[in-house]
C-alpha cells in the first residue's frame, strides 16, 4: 500500500524534545501515548490553511473551486443524546456533529487534513473515527480513540479521490454504528466532478430497537436483533420522515441533481432506487469513474457509497427507496425529492383515460364485491396505522391534487386560494368549506348555484359540477390539496369517501 | 501469588519508614530546594529501592537530567535493546553530561527482580555508577508506569508484555521527551538530554 | 440520607462503605492473546458494597489537601477533575452527597483507596463480581440482569447521578456494578490498545473494527466490550462524567471462608 511520508520519521519528536512552545509533557495524554504534532515539510506548510465547512444532511458543502491543495482543518464533535427516531419514538443516538448521518466533509485530492475528534464530556463511552478516505492502518481509528471529555488530533493526506464512508470503530463497533456513528467524506478529484445544479446527502442505516416499528416511547438498542440483523427500522438520514414533506429535498424541472448516497449499516446493504427516475450516471461504490449510465437501481454495500446524477424532466414527487421494499414499506426507508416546474405531458402525460372496464366487474352485493370492499377496508386501516405510509399517501395526494387544482380550479379560486373578491369565494381558511368535508366533496362533484356566505361575505355565482371530469381519486386528491394548503390543515380524503357521495344521488 | 505480592508490599512499606539512606556517589549534589514542580513525576511519593539496597523517593534524582526506562531483568528481547539504546544515548552526550545524567531502570517485576537479581543484571551489562536499577512494590510500579505512559501486563508465563519507552526527564523530573519503540530516535533523545542539561 | 448524616460526622473517620465478600471464581477475558489461558482464577476478596460517593470523597479531600481540586498536581489528573463540585470542599447541586463520585482520575482513586486502607479491584476481580446476577450467582442466565445491563448500555448517563445506595443489590449484595457509572480498576491499562505495535512488545492486538472480534470469547457480550473499550481509551490522568470507582481488599488471612 501507499505510505504517507509526512507521518513517518522521528523528526516529529524533535520539537517536543526541545520543548518548542510547549511545557513539559504529561505522559500519555491520550489513549496510547500521543506522538505530538507531525512536523510538516515546508512545501506543505506553505499551503493555505482552511477550516472545513461541514454540513448537516441533506445538505452538501459547496464544490471546491480552488485548483491547488490546502491544509484543511476539520473539527468533528461526538455527542450522545436522545432524539426522535419516529413520531412518538425516541432513541439514544451517538452522533458525529449532532446529526445522523454525521456532518458531510468535503476536501480535495491531495489536501493535507488536520483532523480533530472531540468527544463531548457528557459522553458515556469512548469513540473514534475510521475514515475510509484515509490511507494508514485503521483509517485513523487508533489515532482518534478518545475518552469522554477529551479530544484527539491526527493528520492525513488525502491520496485517493472518491466518496468515502466514515464511521466509529470502537468496540462494540456494530453498536456504535447502529446508534448513528457514520457519515460521508468526499475527496473531490483534482479535476473536480461534472457540475450539477443540486447536490444532496443521503445515508441509509438501520436501527435495532427493542420495540417493533412504531412502538412508542424511549426505545433501547436491542443487542439480539443487532446480532441477528433484524432491524425494526431501516432509515434514510436517521429518522422516519427525515426526507418527507417539508424536509423533502427539492429541485426544479430541467435541473441536474446529484445524490451522494452512503450506507452506514451496520449490517444491511441498499438497493438504492428513485421511483420515477433513471440515474443518468452512476459512480458505483463511490469511486472516481462513472462506469454506468441509465441505471434503475444501484447496489450500495454497508460501509460503501455511490454517486448518482440525474436530470429531472417532469414535476412531481419522486420517492427514494431501498428497493428491498419491505424496508421502504414497513421499516421507513424512504424519502422524497419534490420537483417543481411546468408539466411536460409528452414525457409524462399523467393518467390520460380512466374508463369503465367490465372484465372483472363484480355485481353489487355479490361475494366478490364484498371481498373487494373488505379488502379496501383492510388496506385503509393498514395505511392509517402506518404513519409513514399515511404521511406518504397524503403527501403524494397533495402533489397530485395540486395538478388537478392548477388544471381546473385555479382560474376561479386562484392559485393562492383567495378567490376573487365579490365574485368567487376563497378556499383559504374558508369557514364554509372547512365546516363540512362531505359537503365539500358534494360541491366538487355536483357543483353549486346560489348564495353562499364564506368568512362573513356573501357570494352568488355558479360552480360547475366536476363529476364527469374527475375520478374519485382525483376529487380526493384535489380536496386533500385544498384542505392542506394556504393555512388549511386536514386529513387526506379517500376515493372511497368520494365514491359514497357520488353514489348517494344515483 | 497474591499472598506473595502482599508480603512484598508489607516489606517495602516497612522499608519506606526507615530514614532515607545517604545518596550514592553519583547523587552527591544536593537536590534543589523548594517544592517539586506540579508537572514533575517526582510528585509520586512512593519509595524505590536499588540493587545496592538503598531506598529513596524518585525526587532524590532532582537536579540531574534522567534517562529512564522500565524493564525486567529476565526479559530476553526488548529490554536488552532498551538498555543498549540508553547506552547509545549516553555515548552521544558531551563528556561532562555523560556522567552527570542518571540512567535509571525500574523493574516491572518486584517478585523476581530482587536486589540480588538486579545486582547480577548490573554486572552482566557492566553498568557503572551512573546507572540506577530500581524496584518497588507493585502499586508504585503501576503509578510510575501510569505517569510515564507505559502499559504493561504480566503474562501467565510470569514475563511482562510492555510498552517500549525511553523517557527523558529534566532536572525537575518533568518529561521532556519520549522515545517510543525499539531502535531509532537516539539523536533526538540525546538532544533532549543536552537541552535540559544546559545551564549547569 | 444515611450518607449525608455520615458526612457530617468527623472528617477523619474512615469511610464507612460496607464490604461484601465475593467468593472465589474465575474470569474469562473478552479478548485473549495467543497462549493466554481462557480463564483466570480469582481468589475470594472483599468489595465495597457500593461505589464511592461524593460525600465519601469529600471526607478524603478534606483529610488529604493535596487531592483537592485546586491543589491536585496536573501529573495526576486532567483539567476536569471534580469539575462538577461547587468548590474544593463543597459538593453543590450537581454532586449529591449520595451519588457516586465521578470525574476522578485513577491516581486519585488509588490515593483514596490507600487512605481508606483498601485498594482498587483488579479487572479480573471486578468482572468476577459483575458477573453475578440479581437473583442467582450466575448473571449470564439471569434475564433481569441482562435487561438491566442492556438498559444501562443503551442510555446516556444523567447529568445528576442517582443515589448509589438505592441501586438494586445483586446476588452477593453488591450495588450498582451495572447501571450507575463505569468504575476504575487497578490494572485498567492492561486493556492495551495502542494500534501501535512497534511501541509494544507482545501486545499486537487491536480492539478496533472487525479486528476486535478476533479471538474474542463472547462477541455478543457488548457490555464487556464497552468496559474494555472504555478502559483502553483511558490514561491514569483521565476523568469522565461517568467514571467513578469503588474499593476492594484482600480477605483477611484468618477469616473463614
Amino acid at each position: 500500500m501507499k505510505t504517507i511520508p509526512l507521518l513517518v520519521g522521528s523528526a516529529a519528536t524533535v520539537a517536543l524534545a526541545l520543548g518548542l512552545g510547549r511545557g513539559p509533557l504529561l505522559a500519555a495524554e491520550g489513549a496510547g501515548a500521543a506522538k505530538g504534532p507531525v512536523i510538516l515539510p515546508p512545501a506543505v506548510l506553505a499551503l493555505p490553511v482552511e477550516q472545513a465547512v461541514l454540513t448537516a444532511p441533506p445538505k452538501v458543502p459547496p464544490p471546491i473551486t480552488r485548483k491547488h491543495a490546502a491544509r484543511v482543518v476539520v473539527h468533528l464533535e461526538v455527542r450522545e443524546f436522545v432524539a426522535r427516531l419516529a413520531d412518538g419514538v425516541d432513541y439514544s443516538f451517538w452522533t458525529y456533529g449532532g446529526t445522523v448521518p454525521g456532518l458531510f466533509i468535503r476536501i480535495r485530492e491531495g489536501d493535507v487534513v488536520e483532523f480533530h475528534l472531540e468527544n463531548h464530556p457528557s459522553s458515556k463511552v469512548p469513540h473514534n473515527i475510521d475514515l475510509h478516505a484515509v490511507t494508514g492502518a485503521g483509517g485513523g481509528a487508533a489515532a482518534t480513540f478518545t475518552a469522554p471529555g477529551h479530544a484527539s488530533q491526527f493528520t492525513f493526506k488525502a491520496l485517493n479521490a472518491g466518496l468515502y464512508v466514515y464511521h466509529c470503530a470502537t468496540a462494540p463497533v456494530p453498536m456504535h454504528i447502529a446508534n448513528g456513528m457514520y457519515g460521508l467524506i468526499l475527496v473531490e478529484p483534482k479535476e473536480g466532478l461534472p457540475p450539477v445544479d443540486r447536490e444532496y446527502y443521503v445515508m441509509q442505516g438501520e436501527f435495532y430497537t427493542t420495540g417493533k416499528f412504531g412502538e412508542e416511547g424511549l426505545q433501547a438498542f436491542d443487542l439480539a436483533k443487532s446480532i441477528d440483523e433484524r432491524p425494526p427500522y431501516v432509515l434514510f438520514n436517521g429518522a422516519v420522515g427525515s426526507l418527507v414533506g417539508d424536509k423533502a429535498i427539492t429541485a426544479k424541472v430541467g435541473e441536474k441533481v446529484r445524490l451522494y448516497f452512503g450506507v452506514g449499516g451496520p449490517n444491511i446493504t441498499s438497493s438504492f432506487h428513485v421511483i420515477g427516475e433513471i440515474f443518468d450516471r452512476v459512480w458505483p461504490e463511490g469511486g472516481t469513474r462513472f462506469v454506468q449510465e441509465n441505471v434503475q437501481t444501484t447496489m450500495v454495500p454497508a460501509g460503501g457509497s455511490a454517486i448518482v446524477d440525474f436530470k429531472v424532466d417532469v414535476p412531481g414527487t419522486y420517492i427514494l427507496v431501498d428497493h428491498s421494499l419491505s424496508r421502504a414499506f414497513n421499516k421507513g426507508a424512504l424519502g422524497m425529492l419534490k420537483v417543481d416546474g411546468p408539466e411536460n405531458r409528452v414525457i409524462y402525460s399523467g393518467k390520460e383515460i380512466d374508463a369503465v372496464y367490465l372484465g372483472a366487474q363484480a355485481d353489487a352485493g355479490s361475494e366478490a364485491a364484498r371481498r373487494e370492499a373488505a379488502l379496501q377496508v383492510r388496506i385503509a386501516a393498514e395505511i392509517k396505522a402506518n404513519p409513514v405510509i399515511a404521511g406518504l399517501t397524503k403527501e403524494a395526494q397533495i402533489e397530485k391534487g395540486k395538478q388537478v387544482y392548477m388544471g381546473l380550479c385555479f382560474a376561479c379560486h386562484q392559485a393562492d386560494g383567495n378567490g376573487l373578491p365579490n365574485v368567487f369565494p376563497p378556499l383559504a381558511q374558508a369557514d364554509y368549506m372547512l365546516a363540512d368535508r362531505e359537503r365539500a366533496i358534494r360541491t366538487v362533484l355536483k357543483g353549486m348555484t346560489g348564495k353562499v356566505t364564506v368568512n362573513g361575505k356573501t357570494y352568488d355565482s355558479m360552480m360547475p359540477p366536476q363529476e364527469a371530469a374527475l375520478s374519485d381519486a382525483q376529487v380526493a386528491d384535489v380536496l386533500t390539496y385544498v384542505f392542506n394548503s394556504w393555512g388549511n390543515t386536514g386529513d387526506a380524503f379517500t376515493a372511497a369517501q368520494v365514491k359514497n357521495v357520488r353514489n348517494e344521488a344515483r | 501469588m497474591k499472598a506473595t505480592a502482599w508480603l512484598c508490599t508489607v516489606l517495602f512499606a516497612a522499608a519506606a519508614m526507615a530514614a532515607p539512606p545517604p545518596m550514592e556517589d553519583c547523587c552527591k549534589e544536593a537536590p534543589p530546594a523548594g517544592p517539586v514542580s506540579a508537572r514533575s513525576i517526582y510528585q509520586l511519593d512512593a519509595t524505590f529501592c536499588s540493587d545496592t539496597g538503598q531506598c529513596l523517593p524518585l525526587a532524590a534524582l532532582r537536579g540531574r537530567p534522567v534517562v529512564l526506562a522500565m524493564f525486567f531483568a529476565s526479559c530476553g528481547y526488548a529490554c536488552p535493546r532498551l538498555v543498549t539504546d540508553m547506552q547509545a544515548i549516553r555515548g552521544r552526550l558531551p563528556a561532562e553530561l555523560r556522567d552527570r545524567a542518571a540512567y535509571v531502570l525500574v523493574s516491572f517485576d518486584p517478585d523476581r527482580d530482587t536486589p540480588a537479581a538486579l545486582a547480577d543484571y548490573r554486572r552482566q551489562r557492566a553498568l557503572d555508577g551512573a546507572w540506577m536499577l530500581l524496584r518497588a512494590d507493585s502499586g508504585a510500579v503501576a503509578e510510575l508506569a501510569a505517569l510515564l505512559g507505559v502499559k504493561y501486563r504480566r503474562e501467565p508465563s510470569g514475563n511482562f508484555a510492555h510498552s517500549n519507552l525511553i523517557t527523558i526527564l529534566n532536572p525537575e523530573g518533568e518529561i521532556v521527551h519520549r522515545r517510543e519503540g525499539l531502535g531509532g530516535g537516539l539523536d533526538e533523545a540525546a538532544q533532549a538530554v543536552v537541552a535540559v542539561g544546559k545551564g549547569k | 440520607m444515611a450518607c449525608v448524616v455520615l458526612s457530617l460526622v468527623g472528617i477523619s473517620a474512615a469511610p464507612a462503605a460496607e464490604m461484601v465478600r465475593i467468593p472465589a471464581g474465575d474470569y474469562a477475558p473478552p479478548l485473549r492473546a495467543a497462549g493466554e489461558p481462557e480463564r483466570v482464577a480469582v481468589a475470594a476478596f472483599l468489595l465495597d458494597e457500593r461505589p464511592v460517593t461524593n460525600a465519601d470523597f469529600l471526607r478524603f479531600v478534606t483529610a488529604q489537601p493535596k487531592w483537592r481540586r485546586s491543589r491536585i498536581a496536573p501529573v495526576f489528573t486532567d483539567e476536569a477533575y471534580l469539575q462538577h463540585w461547587a468548590g474544593d470542599l463543597e459538593l453543590g447541586p450537581l454532586a449529591p452527597p449520595c451519588a457516586p463520585v465521578v470525574r476522578v482520575s485513577w491516581f486519585a482513586a488509588r490515593a483514596y483507596a490507600r487512605w481508606a486502607g483498601k485498594r482498587l479491584a483488579t479487572t479480573a476481580e471486578w468482572e468476577l463480581a459483575a458477573a453475578a446476577g440479581f437473583t442467582r450467582a450466575d448473571g449470564k442466565n439471569d434475564p433481569e440482569l441482562k435487561h438491566a445491563v442492556q438498559q444501562w448500555i443503551a442510555w446516556p448517563v444523567p447529568a445528576i447521578l442517582p443515589d448509589a445506595k438505592r441501586a438494586r443489590p445483586d446476588f452477593n449484595g453488591v450495588r450498582g456494578l451495572h447501571g450507575l457509572v463505569w468504575e476504575w480498576v487497578e490494572d485498567f491499562s492492561t486493556a492495551m490498545v495502542t494500534g501501535e505495535s512497534r511501541g509494544d512488545s507482545g501486545l499486537d492486538r487491536d480492539l478496533f473494527c472487525g479486528a476486535g472480534a478476533v479471538g474474542s470469547r463472547d462477541p455478543g457480550d457488548y457490555a464487556a466490550f464497552m468496559r474494555l473499550a472504555l478502559r483502553s481509551s483511558l490514561t491514569a490522568r483521565h476523568t469522565t462524567t461517568s467514571l467513578g470507582f469503588r474499593c476492594a481488599r484482600d480477605v483477611p488471612e484468618d477469616s473463614s471462608p
